[in-house]
């Protein structure tokens, strides 16, 4: 019985390795495997080790192994004065920074689009977009160099115009100010960017028809523009918010922090602890902290864009 | 005749053989130390790291060929040499994150001389006792005893040395004699002040800190384009540390007690508060940058013109004094502060950097970066270094009869020695370096208003470092919790 059955059915060709991995279900897990060990290599495992250094009493330059510690480290930075100012200077600098370039970049995006047959256009948004594209170490130094009272051509304007010449990077009173229109100089062409976007994804039929019924501009901003574009431009804001709280080098290539510690914000902190005074422990504990405020930040970014997604799901569904 | 000509031939060959002989004999060292030399015939490669736009550091590399030669003649190997180079701020990182991993990548790195105990407690640097001892030739006599206190060893108080010293370094006073020199001015000082303006480098020596800061006033001339005086307060490395820690312990105050680890009622004294706010003080006669100078600001200002005086470091005198300044500066003692007697003291804190061989060479690169040492010391290379520019450290160089009058600010370097010290051989130097930095310039910019309290912060976080690390024997006391600047 057990002959005839075997007999009765075709023989079962064994698969080779090739036609296994052409397979439907085995080939996108096959086209993961190079980005997965890129991941693991250069994601997943120094973050596991920062996370394990984090709970060790480890200096570079001590010439002793690491000592665990528990939760040393984290409770030193918990009860570090300088931590808490660093980031309450940080959160200052992200609040300040991110709202009054969103501001200015919304009213520059609709003054650019409402301007679109204006010779010149073209070139002018070229040079707008121009701070955005140097490399913040280039900007620091010039910037640098316009803000020295001495040497500097701000300073010299000043003292053309009768006033005195200003220690904008000296003072300690101006410095976080002067470091932050800065960052506002560079980063306002980006949220411009992101009102064009936002402003090309609003339909033309509800601009034609709030022509039509005779929408105020605030009107017009508010109920289409804002309405259709307030996603794109909340990526914006948030992208912004991540790039804004990991801030370092332009800061420490203009200040290195100081006057004293007046722009020293959390990542300058961080970079010293690790690079200049090479505590990789405690350094590595704040870098966990720092970690988990930027994934509160992605959450946020990613729950913000999922909530359209919802939106229209819901939507879809009371239309049904 | 003929007999005695045979004769005369066979003693000229005689001598000629003998005079062969000798000399074979003499070069024989060299020449049987080429043949043996286990390199003899190798190609090496040398990377030194060493400062940005720091001229002693190049002029390592600089002279690096006349080695090349000399080694190829002497042990038979050829050698080419690279050079690698950051900032005085960056230049520790770059060695320290290298040397972690036991890279080779660089094979001699000029360090900084705080850094020594960073270097050597790791063991990442060589250490150079044994060294010494199998090679007499770089037992050097040093001009004075600070070299060897602050450029080879670690830990303070022993005997054990990690360093060469590649440049010596102190303070100076960097003086415009063309504007102090001007027809009017030594009247004119006279009669406002009532006292001989200082002309000369002997008056210098005399100059006490409250006269110094007369002359500076007298010449504060904004109003002309340039101001009395340029120093460093800049937050990076230690440009504001330095010469505030030189006031401090030039008024009789100290930063700690190397022996116990103790800061906290050391370094911030009153009296040491007292030398931090006579060193801000002087901004006032300073061009309104002045509180972002550091080494480079300082050379541009005095470079350009818009300051009489400077203190600055000697080793950076060719910058100093560039071809249009030439004949124009001259480079005298820093001022000095009486004592109760009224004694004119100076301790100044010593700048300088020495060499250090990466622990982690193979053995051939090992053998040339100790042949390089060994040729680096010889009294013609030390010659050479100085009249390059260089600050050798050698006693047989330092005490040539020409020595002081090769360039302008060697007299002074040489005479500064003697009056100079240094600070912290610590592994944890750099964290008690960037919070007291942080500390000083919150003071000099106006972030915090009292001297005292600048100080309190930086004691209070050191005493915790060094006690964190086990250096200290004592805790920082109930005073220091919550303290904040």
């Amino acid at each position: 019985m057990r002959l005839a059955s075997k007999a009765s059915s075709p023989p079962r060709r064994r698969q080779s390795f090739t036609e296994f991995l052409g397979r439907r279900e085995v080939m996108p897990f096959l086209l993961l495997v190079p980005v997965l060990i890129f991941f693991i290599i250069w994601n997943t495992i120094p973050t596991l080790w920062l996370l394990g250094l984090s709970f060790y009493r480890f200096s570079l330059t001590s010439g002793r192994p690491p000592i665990f510690a528990g939760f040393y480290n984290f409770d030193s930075i918990l009860n570090d004065s300088a931590v808490w100012l660093g980031l309450s200077r940080t959160f200052l600098f992200v609040i300040l920074a991110v709202g009054i370039e969103t501001v200015l970049g919304l009213l520059l995006g609709l003054l650019f689009w409402g301007s679109q047959k204006l010779p010149g256009r073209r070139v002018a948004l070229t040079l707008l977009f121009t701070p955005m594209v140097l490399t913040p170490v280039a900007s620091g130094t010039f910037w640098r160099l316009i803000y020295d009272p001495t040497f500097g051509i701000l300073g010299s304007i000043f003292r053309g115009l009768g006033l005195p010449s200003l220690n904008f990077l000296g003072d300690a009173h101006l410095a976080f100010g002067a470091v932050l229109l800065v960052d506002i100089w560079m980063w306002t062409p980006f949220m411009v960017l992101m009102t064009l976007a936002a402003l090309a994804s609003v339909p033309k039929a509800e601009l034609e028809a709030a022509e039509i019924d005779q929408l105020s501009w605030w009107q017009r901003l508010r109920l289409v523009i804002l309405y259709h574009g307030k996603f794109i431009l909340m990526l914006g804001i948030l992208l912004r918010t991540i790039d804004a709280f990991k801030t370092m080098d332009l800061i420490y290539d203009m200040t290195f922090g100081g006057p004293g510690s007046t722009t020293e914000v959390i990542a300058i902190t961080l970079y010293r602890r690790a690079f200049e005074d090479f505590t990789m422990g405690w350094s590595s504990a704040l870098a966990v902290i720092l970690l988990l405020i930027s994934i509160a930040f992605t959450a946020t970014f990613i729950f913000v864009l999922h909530s359209r997604d919802r939106k229209q799901a819901s939507l879809a569904e009371e239309g049904a | 005749m003929r007999k005695e000509i045979i004769t005369l031939n066979r003693r000229g060959l005689l001598k000629g053989a003998s005079a062969l002989g000798a000399t074979a004999a003499l070069s024989m060292p060299h020449i049987a130390r080429a043949q043996d030399n286990p390199l003899r015939g190798k190609s090496i490669h040398m990377s030194i790291l060493g400062i940005a736009g720091w001229v002693p550091s190049r002029l390592g590399v600089d002279l690096a060929p006349d080695f090349a030669k000399m080694a190829k003649d002497k042990y038979g190997y050829d050698v080419t040499f690279s050079y690698a180079e950051a900032p005085f701020s960056q230049l520790f990182q770059k060695a320290a994150t290298s040397l972690a991993t036991r890279s080779q990548e660089y094979n001699i790195i000029i360090s900084d001389s705080q850094w020594l105990g960073a270097l050597a407690q790791p063991k990442w640097i060589l250490p150079l006792d044994p060294v010494i001892k199998k090679n007499p030739a770089l037992d050097v006599e040093w001009y004075a005893p600070v070299v060897e206190a602050a450029y080879q060893i670690y830990p303070d108080g022993t005997k054990k040395r990690w360093g060469f010293p590649q440049e010596g370094d102190t303070m100076g006073l960097y003086i415009r004699k063309d504007l102090l020199e001007a027809p009017g001015e030594a009247a004119a000082f006279q009669q406002k002040y009532g006292r001989k303006l200082p002309m000369t480098w002997e008056d210098f020596e005399q100059l006490s800190f409250d006269d110094f800061v007369k002359l500076i006033a007298f010449f504060n001339r904004p109003e002309k384009g340039y101001n009395g005086f340029g120093g460093q307060y800049s937050r990076e490395y230690d440009f504001i540390s330095c010469p505030s820690m030189s006031v401090m312990r030039s008024t009789g105050g100290d930063v700690w007690d190397p022996s116990t680890g103790q800061i906290e009622g050391i370094f911030n004294s009153s009296s040491n508060a007292k030398a931090l706010k006579s060193w801000v003080d002087l901004l006032k006669y300073q061009p309104p940058s002045a509180i972002n100078y550091g080494i480079g600001e300082l050379i541009d200002a005095f470079a350009q013109g818009k300051v009489f005086s400077a203190m600055q470091w000697c080793a950076v005198g060719p910058a100093m004094i560039p071809d249009a300044l030439k004949d124009k500066v001259m480079v005298v003692p820093p001022p000095g502060f009486p004592d109760k007697s009224g004694k004119l003291v100076r301790n100044y804190i010593i700048g300088g950097q020495p060499w250090v061989i990466n622990a982690f060479n193979d053995p051939d690169h090992m053998q040339v970066a100790i042949d390089f040492m060994e040729w680096w010391y010889q009294p013609e290379t030390s010659l050479s270094y100085a009249q390059h520019g260089g600050n050798p450290c050698d006693k047989a160089t330092l005490s040539r009869p020409d020595f002081d009058a090769m360039h302008p600010w060697y007299r002074t370097y040489k005479y500064m020695l003697n009056y100079s010290s240094d600070f912290w051989h610590d592994p944890a130097y750099a964290e008690m370096l960037s919070t007291q930095q942080e500390a000083m310039t919150a003071y000099a910019t106006g972030q915090i208003k009292d001297p005292q309290h600048a100080l309190d912060y930086a004691a209070c976080r050191q005493q915790k470092i060094l006690f964190d690390e086990g250096v200290a024997t004592k805790q920082p006391s109930g005073a220091c919790t919550g303290m904040r600047l």
